[in-house]
């Protein structure tokens, strides 16, 4: 097949746009990871929460953009703190195994899907009448708004993201306790209110990244179960685990890497690429993983999950 | 309609969805009298494909009130069962299970290969007569004596579409996309092997996941290959992405497909970018069926809008209407009412003249043949350009 | 109506082997794996495949299949051995779908469109009493053997390695020994009842040893009550019994699907919240409180005490 340049730049730039609703999908997944240390496969209800509130807001209410995002947003990050406070704060006090969470944050997502499918019924749905974007040629290159959008979007909210982590009480808060839960609450810091602001700010980034997933293809309730709770998952490994920046710029490689894996792979194969690379990365791997837990003493226990790499790595170290 | 199916749909109402709810599981007869024939139907209620189920089942519904209207057969009128398979075929056995086991009827309909493929060992186990309206793998066909197809599979339709772009349309390079289940793998694999036969080139043979969103590479692919026709095989969301993708990045060549790319909202969601696709339909147009506009007024009427899928909702009213003969015929010739009395029925009857897709003929090989039409997206309305 | 519910019998016969094969390997070993149905899935394939190309006589068929999950999961319990926890849940989870998503694409499996005309086994009138016999005799053997199992002194070992696996060393065991051979056991009674599914319903298709297959499992052997021995057959029963019950109350058809998934979800959850120990398990003797402090599940968790 013939690959001139022109089509590999806008393979780069199409796949480099579509990658921005992963990008903050995994930036999602990986936060509540470091802080409240939960694989929370609940992400994916959480996604169907933000899609359907947002096309409530925007094809039952005939909200405006903003007070629709609005409205979007502020159902989401109730439903992720809710989960926090009634689901996982439940869970931690008691102890729970692994297995219970994660039973619990994958069933949380099927009720989701099953409440939008009972509800909403399960057509394929897009939050407005038309998904096609105005676009611009530079150069060879082809770029919609969406493309602009999606990107603008996506650099705004990490941006935010690390700002937040770096420079707020809120934020430095945050890092302390998904480092030192335990020493955190001797200085002062409420855990319990550092993984509800970690629910929230993950929340916000789920919405934004349904947001755009929603104004570019049609999509069914079991859509982000099916597609992007897996795709956050692997970003969030290969980036360390704990480290939330890597996992999202792990996300945008890997939407890359699926890209152009078409030059090589038959697209019938790419999806196997993704499942070997899960398990051959923990398993082979766990070095980088499960190794480096730190051997911290009691403080640490309670509730703790193994997800926490020596080298807390990221974007705010205080 | 019972209470609680009623507070039901107000429910959905009130959160915008008049769609997926009102269904009665059972059509009650309306005028005909004495004991109700009774045969099941299964079809995707729930699920990605009820796009198309609940637009066949009011298509059903519609056939059974208007034969029990005018009188049922020989007075009695017909009732059908209707559960849902969610297009899956574990649900699919287990809901038809219970029709041939619980309910005992004598014969059911189902659609969508998978499932269709899936429940056929209950009818020949059972004895028990399957219609499969709508399904096109070309291997319903081998799947046993009891099963048959009232509907042409996929080597009727993707053949004839092969052939005529070819020689109508003067295609040359054809790129072909389809998903990775039954329908696209055979029906992309038919296309190919007519286009290529009629002397057309294939540059491009991609498949893809179901429920994939993101087909950025796929599309640049199809760029790369640069084929003056673009075959897409697929479940009607991906078929919107893939063609809203392409046309975004200028991509305006030729796009085709089968059936399910034959509804109302794929234009809307894709705007003008819909314009001039082709789209196969193996039941007849307007033109050459007396019955299909007040069909589509009945629509409007009722749905303000036409059915998802026109030509699968004309297959699945004429599908009660053939029962309705083999009842009748089974009737007449004094036998018991049993799965393997319709089959014989069903065969001996052979020819079929029914009401909005004309003459089909089921053959005792478990084929049925009919003319292929094709249609086009002109200025946001499907219109027919060929038939073949 | 008979015919009816010998078929659920027989499904529900099928479902005792999956759950009490899963809690084997779950809730006794405290190996937290989701990829059971992927063992179901291979020994369903491979006893449909051998009987069909070879023609291999169904029984026989039905043990290689068996006997092939069984050696298939040294795939994940060599692993384990490596990783455990969180790690372990991923990485079964990529086992699960990398293999699924092969035979969902080769050709000899029938791929995505499912694999039809399996050799049926019995014929006449007596098919499914006499299936229905004789898979309630598998499942009620499988049982006895799992509580000789876990009753004996290996049952021992095993709550000792779940616990604490420095103890283990020191009564003389081998942990690695013991998760292997969990895993095999589990494992293979899921490739047995593969086999009996496949040669009855002579239907597979890959969608249905996916990510809602090992959702049902689970949620069969939790309601039930995992590390007990009759916990996952209520479950498997229950579970397998309840959506045809639902399907009796002539509820509309449309919402049927989505109302039931909500029914079960709801189930669970309320499961996890009120009763974690499940329908059997004793208040410390079972469900998923019998890991809380385990070392294979959580590793830092006894420091806390």
């Amino acid at each position: 097949m013939n690959f001139t340049p022109d089509l590999i730049a806008q393979l780069a730039w199409t796949g480099l746009a579509s990658s921005s609703s992963y990008c903050l999908f995994a930036l999602a997944f990986a936060l509540v990871l470091k802080v409240n240390r939960i694989w929370n496969f609940g992400h994916a209800g959480i996604m169907v929460v933000a899609y359907f509130s947002m096309l409530v807001a925007f094809q039952y209410l005939g909200l405006p953009l903003v007070l629709g995002l609005a409205f979007g947003t502020v159902a989401t990050i109730a439903v992720s703190v809710g989960l926090e406070k009634w689901g996982f704060n439940v869970l931690r006090n008691r102890n729970s195994s692994t297995l219970t969470y994660f039973i619990f944050t994958m069933t949380f997502s099927q009720f989701m899907i099953y409440l939008a499918e009972l509800i909403f019924g399960t057509h394929p749905k897009t939050l407005f009448a038309s998904i096609m974007s105005p676009v611009m040629l530079v150069g060879p290159i082809v770029i919609s708004h969406w493309d602009l959008i999606a990107m603008a979007t996506a650099a705004a909210l990490v941006a935010g993201l690390w700002l937040f982590l770096r420079h707020t009480r809120e934020g430095k808060a945050l890092i302390a306790v998904s480092d030192e839960p335990e020493l955190a609450e001797m200085y002062g810091i409420s855990k319990q209110r550092a993984y509800m602001v970690a629910m929230a700010l993950s929340a916000v980034l789920v919405t934004a990244g349904m947001y755009l997933m929603g104004t570019k293809t049609p999509m069914y309730p079991a859509t982000p179960m099916n597609q992007y709770l897996i795709l956050a998952v692997i970003a969030t490994i290969l980036g360390g685990i704990g480290n939330v920046f890597a996992a999202g710029i792990a996300a945008i490689v890997l939407a890359l890497v699926q890209s152009f894996s078409v030059l090589v792979i038959p697209s019938t194969w790419q999806v196997l690429l993704l499942y070997v690379l899960i398990f051959v990365v923990i398993v082979v791997f766990p070095r980088g993983v499960v190794l480096k837990l730190p051997r911290r003493g009691p403080a640490r226990a309670a509730g703790a999950l193994a997800s926490q790499p020596a080298d807390h790595a990221q974007g705010g170290k205080p | 309609m019972s209470d609680l199916k009623f507070t039901l749909s107000r429910r959905a109402l009130l959160a915008g969805s008049l769609a997926s709810l009102a269904m009665p599981a059972l059509i009650r007869p309306a005028f005909a009298q004495g004991e109700p024939l009774r045969f099941g139907v299964a079809d995707p209620l729930t699920g990605p494909s009820a796009i198309f189920g609940e637009d066949q089942m009011q298509a059903v519904r519609w056939a059974v009130e208007d034969i029990n209207a005018a009188g049922g057969v020989h007075g009695r009128p017909l009732e059908a069962i209707i559960v849902d398979h969610q297009a899956k075929p574990e649900v699919g056995i287990a809901v038809v299970t219970r029709l041939v086991q619980v309910d005992q009827v004598p014969a059911y309909i189902t659609a969508f290969s998978n499932v269709v493929k899936a429940v056929a060992p209950i009818a020949n186990r059972e004895k028990r007569l399957m219609l499969s309206v709508g399904a096109n793998s070309p291997d319903i066909k081998n799947l046993g004596d009891y099963v048959y197809t009232t509907f042409p599979l996929a080597d009727v339709d993707m053949r004839a579409l092969g052939t005529w772009l070819y020689t109508n349309q003067e295609k040359r390079r054809a790129a072909v996309l389809y998903v990775n289940h039954e329908t696209g793998t055979e029906g992309a694999k038919i296309f190919r092997e007519a286009f290529t036969a009629a002397g057309g080139e294939i540059v491009l043979n991609e498949s893809y996941e179901e429920q994939r969103s993101d087909f950025t590479s796929l599309v640049l692919q199809v760029r790369a290959a640069n084929p003056d026709v673009v075959h897409i095989h697929s479940v009607v969301s991906d078929f919107t992405a893939i063609v809203a993708q392409m046309r975004q990045l200028g991509l305006n060549m030729q796009v085709t497909s089968f059936q399910t790319a034959f509804n109302p909202q794929m234009i809307e969601e894709l705007g003008a970018g819909a314009e001039g696709i082709i789209v196969t339909a193996l039941a007849p147009s307007v033109e050459d069926n007396a019955n299909l506009p007040a069909f589509l007024q009945r629509w409007q009427d009722t749905h303000g809008r036409e059915p998802n899928g026109l030509p699968y909702t004309q297959y699945w009213y004429d599908a009660p209407h053939i029962l309705a003969r083999v009842f009748e015929r089974v009737i007449d010739s004094g036998e018991e009412i049993t799965g393997t009395s319709m089959r014989q029925a069903l065969l001996d009857i052979g020819e079929f003249d029914l009401p909005l897709t004309n003459k089909i003929t089921i053959n005792p090989d478990h084929t049925v043949q009919a003319p292929t039409y094709f249609w086009q997206v002109k200025d946001g309305k499907f219109q027919v350009v060929g038939k073949l | 109506m008979i015919e009816f519910l010998l078929t659920l019998a027989i499904l529900a016969g099928i479902n005792v082997l999956l759950a009490s094969g899963f809690n084997l390997i779950l809730g006794y070993g405290g190996l937290v794996s989701v990829a059971h149905p992927v063992f179901y899935a291979l020994g369903a394939y491979v006893s449909a495949l051998l009987s069909m190309h070879l023609g291999l006589p169904v029984p026989l068929a039905i043990l290689c299949g068996a006997i092939f999950a069984a050696i298939a999961s040294f795939g994940l319990s060599l692993p384990s051995l490596r990783v455990s926890g969180d790690y372990l849940v991923i990485a079964s989870l990529g086992f699960q779908l990398g293999i699924v998503h092969i035979i969902n694409n080769l050709e000899i499996t029938g791929a995505a469109s499912g694999l039809s005309n399996i050799t049926s086994v019995i014929e006449g009138p007596y098919r499914s009493w006499i299936y229905a016999g004789v898979v309630i005799l598998v499942a009620a053997l499988a049982i006895l053997a799992i509580r000789w199992l876990v009753s004996g002194p290996y049952g021992r070992a095993i709550t000792a390695m779940r616990n604490d696996e420095e103890a283990l060393a020191g009564i003389g065991r081998n942990a690695i020994n013991i998760k292997v051979t969990l895993f095999a056991l589990g494992s293979g009674l899921a490739g047995l009842a593969g086999g009996l599914y496949a040669h009855y319903f002579l239907f597979l298709t890959p969608d249905q040893f996916g990510i809602f297959a090992s959702a049902a499992l689970l949620t069969m052997v939790v309601v039930g009550g995992a590390a007990t021995v009759r916990g996952p057959i209520l479950g498997a029963i229950l579970l397998t019994l309840l959506p045809e019950a639902i399907r009796f109350l002539n509820l509309p058809v449309a919402a049927l699907g989505a109302l039931q998934g909500v029914f079960f979800t709801g189930l669970v959850i309320f499961f996890l919240f009120t009763r974690p120990e499940g329908l059997f398990g004793g208040k410390t003797t079972g469900g998923l409180q019998a890991w809380r402090g385990s070392t294979a599940v959580r590793p830092r968790a006894k420091e806390a005490k």
